[in-house]
């Protein structure tokens, strides 16, 4: 089963969880399970460094939390994307794309 | 502190829960995820697990992430504190020395306080040491005098102390050191006395039971303090088993006390005494020996004794022997610290300096607070740039608190440097007999407090600006980034009460000084009543035991006398029991007149009494102004006769002649009864500082009071006039002791803590001023300088020069003219406070407000008129060019 899945590239989680994040709050649990939904299964979230890098990103002041009630009834930590962290994300996304773009072009996708 | 402490764990400890729980969720969504697909419980549990990783080790990575962001963050502020105060370096030195200066001078004078009134004495449990006093209820003044009946009674009726001791003595007491004569500082003490201070000796032993001389013999034992024994005999062993005192009379020195014991005061000699009374003394006798104060008392407290306990003890032992004693009636006990005791006389001083420094510190705060608003007026800019980025108002804040931080560290670093010379300084000013004054140095307790004021500075001066500029509104200012800015009006009310403040403060300072210094003056110039010019003093000391003794000793003083006053260039030459000049204070005498009904005791009049042998009036060049001077022909074996000033005169006999009436000294009426044959003028003898008080002047030819000092005076060199008084006196007899000053040595003396508090505080004042007129110049030059373009508008529409100087200058008074104001207030509540340290001149001193407000007013026109002046002579062609 694991080896039909990639770990997540080193500096991406960040982008990721800023990405899910658009979308809606969310609480680490859910975070971790999107990522695999959206990405059909593909990319593995090591949760052992998912709350590390949630913290950080809050530290940042790009994410705020809160407690509050989740679907299963019980207290959770939840996140949302501020304002930083919006125009964070269309940062992150725009030297993705370009990197991504470079990549492609490498390996003459492009030709 | 505490609070904080406990303020930053309650906030770990919900960071810690919270994550706690965060975790926990996930895990068992996780397990509940694994149960829902097939799994048993305790394989989910596992699964769960092994995937998470581990709890704890997740947690400590999440913890990193908190430790790391916040020391990121501290570092990069820093640096780019560092970077910003670098950049402008002439600002940041300016306002690095105006709080180095304000922080030494605090440190160094709190360094002094915190030795002489915080630092605990050092004697083991000092806390439970206390002298024990004599509290008239009648004055309601505590005294430390005792008299003797009253410590035995104390001594047997009271369970509160684990030991009691009684001491007299005097700093000046003769003794005879190896065949010399000498003076030494010397006390006799009864039994307990080094138990109570918990001293052991460092060679040798200390005085114990066995020392104490029988009932009215002579002690044959002594303890010496340790830097006399190494002065006298090369070292402390060297000194045991050595005898002092002269043949017949000789005492062995058995121990060398610790080498930091010196009490009381710079103590050299300690013999043991016996307390109690000689069996011959009248049970008459012993009761009127209760009105005579002759001891000093100190006691240890048991251990657990509340020290109200003992007081309120001590205070019904009192009252019970007020009902007891006629002498006791007006008398009670007081029990007072110790330590009080002995800094209770410079409390008041030291506390006043203290107040003025951190006046002076207030003012450096509010300079640097200026300074860096108008900084940060300057760089509204950049902060608004800063909060476009993404900054928050928190993050903006403590960027700026950092940066007032690393000042306020370099300036104290600083600061303790410059308090550590200034310390050096004040020690060297102060008066010789400040207590304590010898162990000032700077400790953990004045390091933390130099710390203290370092943090409350840098939140003082740097959270104002800070907060306001964060406030600013961004697109505004980053709207009219293209040019200066003009700044807000808000920014420019708070420098404004900022320069109010500084003149406000400097106003209080300035009077202060400026009362003291006339305070000062008005006692170096006060009516004394003699002249202290040109009068050499030369102490002397001749022990007597009876009749003979004492008739050899009046001898030997006529003849010393005699001899010197035939030395050309000596004018007049005269004995005088206690030369007064503030020093040994003596308590005065009840007296009564002959022929009139007795007052109760505690109600009768009062006068110092003095012996002093013929020409004493005419060598300190006192008026006689009726009947005669004392004469050689007043003798032992004739009537006593004394001569009283003018007030005893005035009071005692008003629009009568007192020539000829007669009066009693003391309280017994069995004291032989006087003829007055002299009136004389009245003088500040005792205490320049008190105005004349009552005084009756005895005959010490008639065998009355101690041996008295020679007073000579001369229209020669006294320095060698001494060295020929010296010879006459070995001459006469090796054996008495002498030293020398000039009267004037000692009326200087008297001036020595109103000089120093005046010094230190003229000192402050001065720093004060000066900060202040930066203070208004800085402020105002950089109002101009902000206005540049809008003066140079005026001037070019045909505005004259003289219109923008009035301009800038009024900005300039206005605010200048509000803090004098409500300085003047300040000033007259502060001026209340010192009334007690003012002599000859009243808190009121319409002169000294009136001198401040001039010299204050001045200097802010001048301050105000330079930076008006540039801006009136600038062209205004250029300026506008410029934009």
């Amino acid at each position: 089963m694991s080896s039909t899945r990639f770990p997540i590239p080193q500096g991406t989680l960040d982008m990721l969880i800023l990405r899910v994040l658009s979308l809606d709050a969310a609480h680490g649990y859910a975070i971790a399970q999107r990522v695999q939904q959206i990405s059909r299964e593909t990319v593995r979230v090591n949760q052992g460094s998912l709350y590390p890098a949630l913290h950080r990103l809050e530290q940042k002041r790009w994410l705020r939390s809160e407690w509050r009630q989740s679907e299963t009834g019980r207290e959770a930590k939840f996140y949302a994307l501020t304002r930083a962290g919006h125009t964070q994300l269309a940062r992150e996304k725009e030297s993705w794309d370009r990197l991504t773009a470079a990549v492609r072009l490498i390996f003459g996708e492009g030709a | 502190m505490n609070k904080l402490l406990n303020l930053l764990r309650w906030r770990r400890d919900r960071l810690e829960r919270d994550l706690d729980r965060e975790l926990r969720y996930h895990v068992e969504r996780r397990i509940e995820d694994l149960i829902r697909s097939g799994l048993s419980e305790s394989e989910a549990r596992r699964e769960a697990n092994l995937e998470f990783g581990g709890v704890p080790q997740v947690q400590e990575a999440v913890r990193d992430t908190w430790i790391s962001r916040w020391l990121d963050t501290l570092m990069r502020d820093v640096r780019y504190a560092i970077r910003s105060l670098t950049k402008s370096w002439g600002f940041s030195l300016g306002a690095g020395a105006v709080l180095a200066l304000a922080i030494g001078s605090s440190v160094a004078i709190f360094s002094v306080v915190s030795t002489v009134l915080l630092r605990p004495l050092p004697y083991p449990d000092a806390e439970r040491i206390v002298s024990i006093e004599t509290l008239f209820t009648n004055t309601g003044q505590s005294a430390e005098m005792v008299s003797g009946p009253d410590f035995l009674d104390w001594q047997i009726r009271s369970d509160v102390f684990a030991r009691m001791a009684a001491f007299f003595g005097s700093d000046d007491w003769p003794a005879i050191v190896g065949g010399r004569a000498m003076f030494a500082n010397v006390r006799y003490v009864s039994a307990d006395f080094f138990a109570v201070f918990g001293q052991t000796a460092y060679a040798g032993r200390l005085l114990t039971a066995q020392d104490v001389p029988s009932v009215g013999a002579n002690p044959t034992t002594v303890v010496v303090a340790y830097p006399w024994a190494v002065t006298h005999f090369g070292s402390a062993e060297a000194a045991i088993g050595k005898t002092l005192g002269r043949e017949g009379r000789t005492a062995v020195i058995v121990g060398v006390a610790a080498p930091g014991f010196r009490y009381p005061g710079a103590a050299e000699l300690w013999f043991p005494f016996n307390a109690q009374p000689p069996p011959h003394v009248s049970a008459a006798q012993l009761q009127a020996n209760r009105a005579n104060y002759i001891y000093q008392v100190v006691g240890k407290l048991k251990a657990g004794v509340p020290f109200p306990r003992a007081e309120a003890q001590m205070r019904s032992i009192g009252d019970n022997l007020a009902k007891e004693f006629a002498e006791n009636r007006v008398k009670t006990v007081s029990l007072v610290p110790l330590q009080d005791r002995l800094t209770g006389s410079v409390r008041v001083t030291l506390w006043v300096l203290m107040s003025a420094v951190g006046v002076l510190w207030l003012i450096a705060c509010a300079n640097i607070a200026n300074l860096l608003l108008a900084r940060a007026t300057g760089r509204t800019h950049e902060i608004a740039l800063r909060a476009a980025l993404g900054a928050g108002r928190g993050r903006v804040v403590r960027q700026l608190l950092t940066e007032s931080c690393v000042l306020a560290g370099v300036a104290g670093l600083a600061g303790l440097l410059l308090a550590s010379m200034l310390m050096q300084g004040i020690v060297a000013l102060s008066p010789a007999n400040l207590p304590r004054i010898g162990d000032v140095r700077m400790d953990t307790t004045v390091l933390l407090f130099a710390l203290g004021l370092s943090l409350i500075s840098t939140v003082l001066f740097g959270l104002v600006p800070a907060l306001h500029t964060s406030r600013l509104n961004v697109s505004d200012a980053l709207k009219r980034s293209g040019s200066k800015l003009t700044i807000s009006g808000a920014a420019t009310r708070l420098r404004s009460v900022l320069v109010v403040a500084e003149v406000g403060l400097s106003v209080i300072l300035l009077v202060t000084a400026g009362l003291l210094v006339r305070s000062l003056f008005a006692l170096q110039h006060v009516d004394l009543g003699f002249t202290k010019e040109r009068v050499l003093v030369a102490y002397t000391e001749y022990g007597v035991e009876g009749d003979a003794e004492m008739r050899a000793r009046i001898r030997f003083y006529a003849e010393v006398l005699d001899r010197l006053r035939a030395v050309p260039g000596v004018s007049a030459a005269a004995g005088v029991a206690y030369v007064g000049m503030g020093l040994e204070p003596r308590t005065p005498r009840d007296y009564s007149i002959e022929g009139r009904p007795q007052e109760r005791a505690g109600e009768r009049p009062q006068a110092e009494f003095h012996a002093v042998t013929e020409d004493y009036f005419k060598t300190m060049e006192i008026p006689l102004v009726a009947g005669r001077d004392f004469a050689r022909t007043d003798t032992r074996d004739t009537p006593q006769v004394v001569i009283i000033n003018e007030i005893l005169a005035r009071t005692a006999f008003p629009g009568e002649s007192p020539i000829g009436r007669r009066l009693r000294t003391g309280t017994s009426l069995r004291a032989s009864s006087m003829e007055i044959i002299g009136v004389v003028g009245d003088t500040r003898m005792q205490d320049p500082s008190r105005p004349p008080q009552q005084v009756i002047y005895a005959a010490s030819n008639q065998g009355l009071g101690n041996s008295p000092s020679i007073l000579a005076r001369t229209s020669l060199d006294e320095t060698s006039l001494a060295t020929t008084l010296r010879m006459l006196l070995n001459d006469a007899n090796p054996t008495v002791p002498v030293k020398f000053k000039t009267m004037e040595a000692l009326f200087d003396d008297t001036l020595a803590y109103p000089r120093f508090r005046t010094q230190v505080i003229g000192l402050f004042a001065a720093v004060a001023t000066v900060l202040a007129i930066v203070g208004i110049f800085s402020v105002l030059a950089y109002l101009v300088g902000q206005r540049t373009r809008e003066l140079a508008i005026r001037r070019a529409l045909g505005a004259k020069a003289a219109n923008v100087i009035r301009l800038i200058v009024g900005q300039g008074l206005r605010l200048v003219a509000i803090g004098l104001v409500l300085g003047l207030a300040g000033a007259l509540a502060s001026a209340r406070l010192i009334s007690g340290l003012l002599y000859e001149i009243s808190s009121w001193d319409v002169g000294t407000y009136l001198v401040t407000l001039a010299v204050l007013g001045s200097a802010a026109l001048l301050a105000a008129l330079v930076p008006a002046i540039r801006a009136a002579t600038v062209a205004p062609v250029i300026v506008l060019q410029q934009e």
